[in-house]
């Protein structure tokens, strides 16, 4: 597991998933590319 | 539909995939997701990482898969689908979050973005149609096939549930939301 992840989210803004853990995340993939 | 749920079990959703904000944005929209959709389209800042990539499909796109990470970056349950139409039943994911006994949180609602949606999209109602037919493809496969191996079965069993759950998940966003498109 990556020690941190850095995205860009759907309004085109960073997001940091060490930013979001002050409570745990469901990180869910999807394929995508349909 | 269940995002509260998941709160109460104590755990944010974030959703990947390889799609560009915009397509995430218009999905978010479409689905009036609850929770942020992210895009790694190069494949190299999660997917890889979190080694979810289906290496059999040549665009090296996420299988699906849900990693759940506590507040000390540690991963506490982990589901990788065998192929992309494989889920983890929501009942199942749910009751295994719960038996973490994490506090419960919450989430706020994912920001608008400029939406674009892609070449195949399918409006609501198609969607509905799509998972109709795979639906009675799947439960016709289990029927001619089940004779082969118990698991063909099960399978057919719970992906027919997974078309239901999808299906009802649109009834109840077409009777919630006034913003959803009725075509």
């Amino acid at each position: 597991m990556p020690e941190d992840v850095t995205l860009t989210d759907q309004a085109g803004k960073p997001w940091r998933l060490s930013d979001q853990l002050d409570a745990a995340a469901m990180v869910v993939f999807l394929r995508g590319d349909w | 539909m269940r995002h509260q749920q998941f709160l109460g079990a104590g755990v944010r959703t974030f959703a990947i995939s390889v799609d560009s904000p915009e397509r995430n944005a218009a999905m978010v929209a479409k689905l009036s997701l609850p929770f942020p959709f992210l895009s790694d389209s190069d494949r190299s800042l999660a997917i890889r990482p979190f080694g979810v990539a289906d290496e059999k499909d040549e665009r090296h796109i996420a299988r699906p898969a849900v990693v759940v990470v506590t507040p000390r970056n540690e991963e506490v349950f982990r589901f990788v689908s065998r192929d992309f139409a494989d889920r983890i039943p929501e009942d199942e994911l749910l009751g295994t979050i719960q038996q973490l006994k994490l506090p419960p949180t919450s989430q706020h609602p994912p920001e608008p973005g400029a939406e674009e949606p892609g070449p195949r999209s399918l409006s609501p109602s198609n969607l509905k149609i799509y998972f109709r037919g795979a639906r009675f493809a799947a439960q016709a496969m289990g029927l001619r096939h089940a004779h082969y191996a118990e698991e063909i079965k099960t399978d057919s069993k719970a992906y027919v549930a997974e078309m239901d759950r999808f299906t009802d998940a649109l009834d109840w966003l077409r009777d919630n939301n006034d913003r959803q498109p009725t075509t």
